[in-house]
């Protein structure tokens, strides 16, 4: 900024009109500048994709004038209509089975003695950053009907002739999906549960109510808003995952509203029916997003007075293993047992032919990562469009944030909505929004780098405009009013005061974005070319003929690249990194 | 005088052939200088397993060093998809396009999206494989077969299918594996063949006995393998690698024909890397090419690379193939069918 503004001084030696604009350049605040620019951005970023989506509904292919016919053609077939009711069923499902998963769990947590618990928040962060392509998987190696391990166990067992679970069904996919969603519920519950004073609690024991019908009566009623704050938040996780729908259903013999969007994307290409068909799904998620919020917001309870007050933990002798066995039974099906098969996998010859010695190679990953060339890259491409990412996104949305709650800028309110609105745009719309508005040319982004980068921004957005503004929000203006007395720029109390402070919560927010952006399928399942694939699509691509050693290695390697960004954000973020709400 | 002239004859003969050698082998080293330059190629196949396929990869560049080939591997309509998607966008991405439905090629060759080149090892292959493309737009570059394979530890040889109808008996409920059309070449142009045999009768008996449903023809190995199925209707190719690494997978060529694949290759008309791209497909037909094929257990295009260990000579097996225009119509029409009958 100072180059620049010395830039313009030079300039200012002749006199006349140059000098006019110099000085009117040195007076002008830059921020105007920077919120101009910023709108810009989230215009390319939002605005323009998810008008792209509704105009492409719209378009008469042939013409480009206005027609209905995509409409008619998303919905004049049974079998489409029935993909959308299967998601349908497919969110209530899943997303009553991640309560059942993730309730009894934060409860045990937040309210009781149980032991263990750093331990049992580490099994539920070890879910939540797991990809469900990637539990799809390993669950398809634990349970197949025929050769799944814990259907030869059973076989083996009980001396039947065929195994009990079948993964490639409805109820399967229902399955995988909860038990990588349940730590949605889980999060939001447990901050709720940890806010509840026991005072409450108390009155109802000494009125003679016991430690389950307190809980009963008492204590989940308090937290049943964030309860069903999680539940949309996995119905609508449910009903937008590309991936695991994509691995499960076609051997499952069913369709969901994704998998069928991805079927208008085959030849011929049908980009304006494929927008007419994810309108259900967009409008679903916008009507339930506001739900959330309304049901988060009438909470309206007293009791909900923040940390303060006596919190003591319910004493549940014995019962206190029976918590924390269900905290575990829970764990082993999303983590210990998925993981175990996939190491298994990844480091087996063949791995149907189980745990032996002679069975252990390093060849699938010598392969991956020395013969296949393309998936060396496409490792590469995780970690760089992750990470850039993550870094477009923490700019806009600090500034965003920043210009919102000091109010330097009229209509704060528009640019703060435009930068949580990609939440109500799941994955795989936000990717035919994308490729309508810039694949194309005159923009042409479509095999670029770009164009994912960019995509992924506007999926993360929401997330890291939420953080910083809770990290900013803790910053008090006045020590930016002390720089602006003393005769500093609105930009130096940026640099030397708020971006220090807000440090810690900043590497956080990147964390928050980078690590599920390295795993992203849906956005990128269109936009992706093949100089640009990344782990998730190489995983997506080398699922189809099924060589589960070759991916389980990829997706234990995706797994491992992981594990160092996590202790890196427990180290600066501390115990709550992923596992709180804000 | 007589002497002199079949000497002369014999001479202007010698000189013709090994100029017409020296013209080719120098038109491909040509290819070859201006391929360095390029310096990589971009491979859309689904000809062979992705493992074979980086193979290929791996084998042009030791051949021809400095020229590296980015191998995209999916199954057949993936591949056409994205290429779709690439052109839509005026993206020239794809250099060499291999898939294997043979519809693609005509439909590319219709849009005048294919380049016109008859790579000089075209007129090595047996006669069978030559000129698919009166043109010249595209070449079979591979064949393989679709046959009946089996888990020999789950099936003994004597009850083992023996024809396709086989497949259709109700002691397989639960244990067949079959790809998908609308994903895999191999599979669709297999639907179109049982359809022409037994009409669509045969895949609702087959919805009866409820069939593992895989992507790629590919899959049915893994399936196999794992002994999730115990028949399939597989490609030889893949199970007879898979078999030769210790699984216990065997083949049975239907006695109502094994529906034999061609699998053409064809350069892009606007290929980033048009010589790269000429060189590649030129290799594909090369005699070390073949060896590798026969390594990976292809049919051998050429009579001067055996047959793979084990295999029987493409003569002696009943074959059975739907003409290029059955191909062509009848893929889409049976993926929806297929969709229509298996919800998938």
């Amino acid at each position: 900024m100072t180059q620049l503004r010395e830039a313009s001084f030079g300039a200012a030696a002749p006199a006349g009109w140059s000098g006019w604009l110099a000085s009117r350049l040195r007076r002008l605040d830059w921020s105007v500048l920077v919120w101009l620019a910023v709108l810009a951005l989230l215009f390319l970023l939002v605005v323009l994709p998810f008008f792209e989506i509704i105009l492409q509904s719209l378009r008469d292919n042939e013409d480009g004038g206005l027609t209905f016919d995509n409409y008619v053609k998303a919905y004049s077939r049974e079998r489409y209509l029935v993909a959308l009711w299967n998601s349908v069923r497919l969110g209530l499902w899943s997303s009553l089975l991640c309560v059942i998963f993730a309730v009894p769990i934060a409860w045990a947590v937040a309210r009781t003695d149980t032991p263990a618990k750093p331990f049992i928040n580490m099994t539920v962060l070890a879910a939540f950053v797991t990809p469900p392509y990637t539990g799809a998987i390993a669950w398809i190696l634990l349970a197949g009907p025929n050769s799944g391990w814990l259907n030869r166990a059973w076989m083996w067992l009980t001396g039947a002739e065929q195994g009990v679970i079948d993964i490639f069904t409805f109820g399967g996919l229902v399955f995988i999906i909860a038990i990588y969603s349940f730590p949605f519920v889980y999060i939001f519950t447990l901050s709720a549960l940890e806010m509840v004073s026991t005072e409450m609690e108390e009155a109802a024991n000494i009125l003679g109510a016991g430690t389950f019908r307190t809980m009963w009566r008492v204590t989940l009623p308090l937290a049943l808003p964030a309860i069903l704050g999680g539940v949309i938040i996995t119905f609508l996780e449910s009903i937008a995952l590309f991936g695991s729908p994509a691995i499960i259903a076609i051997p499952g013999r069913f369709n969901v509203v994704t998998t069928q969007l991805y079927q208008f994307f085959s030849y011929p290409i049908q980009v304006e029916v494929a927008a007419a068909y994810a309108m259900p799904l967009l409008l679903i998620t916008m009507l339930l997003v506001s739900l959330q919020r309304l049901v988060l917001r009438r909470k309206g309870f007293v009791s909900l007075t923040g940390k303060g007050g006596d919190r003591r933990m319910i004493q549940l002798g014995r019962w206190r293993w029976a918590t924390f066995g269900y905290a575990m039974f829970v764990a082993a099906l999303s983590v210990f047992l998925p993981y175990v098969m996939l190491t298994q996998a990844a480091f087996a010859k063949a791995w149907g032919r189980g745990f032996s010695l002679d069975n252990l190679t390093l060849f699938n990953f010598e392969y991956l990562l020395f013969e296949h060339q393309m998936a060396r890259l496409s490792v590469l491409n995780s970690m760089l469009f992750g990470g850039a990412a993550a870094f477009l996104a923490l700019v806009v949305a600090v500034f965003v944030a920043f210009m919102v709650q000091r109010r330097l800028v009229p209509f704060g309110g528009v640019l703060s909505f435009l930068c949580v609105a990609p939440f109500v745009v799941p994955g795989i719309v936000l990717a035919i929004g994308f490729y309508a508005a810039y694949a194309p040319p005159p923009l042409a982004l479509y095999g670029t780098s770009w164009i994912l980068i960019l995509a992924f921004t506007t999926r993360f957005l929401p997330i890291a405009y939420v953080q910083s503004n809770s990290a900013l929000r803790q910053i008090n203006p006045e020590m930016e009013d002390a720089v602006r007395i003393l005769g500093g720029g609105r930009l130096t109390a940026v640099r030397k005061v708020v971006a220090p402070l807000m440090k810690r919560g900043l590497v956080g927010t990147f964390l928050l974005v980078f690590i599920p952006a390295t795993r992203e399928l849906s956005a990128a399942i269109f936009l992706a070319g093949p100089d640009t694939r990344t782990m998730s699509i190489m995983i997506f691509d080398l699922s189809s003929e099924g060589n589960f050693e070759h991916l389980a290695a990829l997706a234990l390697l995706l797994q491992v690249l992981t594990i160092p960004m996590i202790w890196f954000g427990y180290k600066v973020v501390g115990r709550d990194f992923m596992l709180r709400r804000s | 005088m007589i002497d002199r002239s079949v000497r002369i004859l014999a001479a202007s003969l010698l000189t013709a052939a090994v100029g017409w050698t020296a013209a080719a082998a120098q038109s491909v080293e040509e290819l070859y200088a201006k391929a360095q330059q390029e310096g990589e190629l971009t491979w859309y196949t689904s000809h062979a397993s992705a493992e074979v396929m980086e193979n290929y990869g791996n084998l042009f560049t030791e051949l021809y060093p400095g020229v590296e080939v980015k191998v995209v591997r999916t199954t057949a309509q993936v591949a056409f998809q994205r290429l779709q998607q690439d052109l839509q966008n005026r993206q020239n991405i794809c250099d060499v396009i291999s898939t294997t439905d043979l519809g693609h090629y005509v439909k590319l060759k219709a849009d005048g999206l294919l380049a016109q080149y008859t790579p000089p090892n075209a007129a090595q292959t047996f006669d069978v494989f030559k000129g698919l493309d009166p043109d010249g737009y595209y070449h079979i570059t591979s064949s393989g077969m679709v046959a009946l394979t089996y888990n020999s530890d789950l099936v003994s040889d004597a009850e083992a299918p023996t024809n396709w109808t086989d497949l259709l008996d109700p002691k397989w409920k639960g244990k067949v594996s079959v790809g998908h059309p609308a994903y895999s070449g191999y599979v669709g142009t297999w639907v179109v063949t049982m359809r022409k045999l037994y009409g669509w009768d045969f895949f609702e008996k087959l919805e009866r006995n409820d069939p593992r449903i895989g992507r790629s023809i590919n899959d049915t190995v893994t399936m196999l393998a794992a002994k999730e199925s115990a028949v399939a209707a597989g490609p030889d190719a893949t199970t007879a690698m898979s078999a030769e690494r210790g699984n216990p997978l065997k083949i049975n060529y239907p006695t109502d024909g094994a529906l034999l694949m061609i699998a053409p290759s064809a350069v892009m008309k606007d290929a980033p890397n048009p010589n790269a791209a000429r060189l590649f497909v030129n290799f594909l037909l090369s005699k070390q090419a073949g060896e590798l094929g026969r390594k990976s257990y292809q049919v051998s295009l050429r009579p001067d690379v055996e047959p793979a260990p084990g295999f029987k000579p493409l003569s002696e097996i009943k074959t059975v193939r739907p003409t290029l225009e059955e191909i062509r119509t009848g893929i889409p029409e049976v993926v929806e069918d297929w969709r229509d009958l298996f919800g998938n």
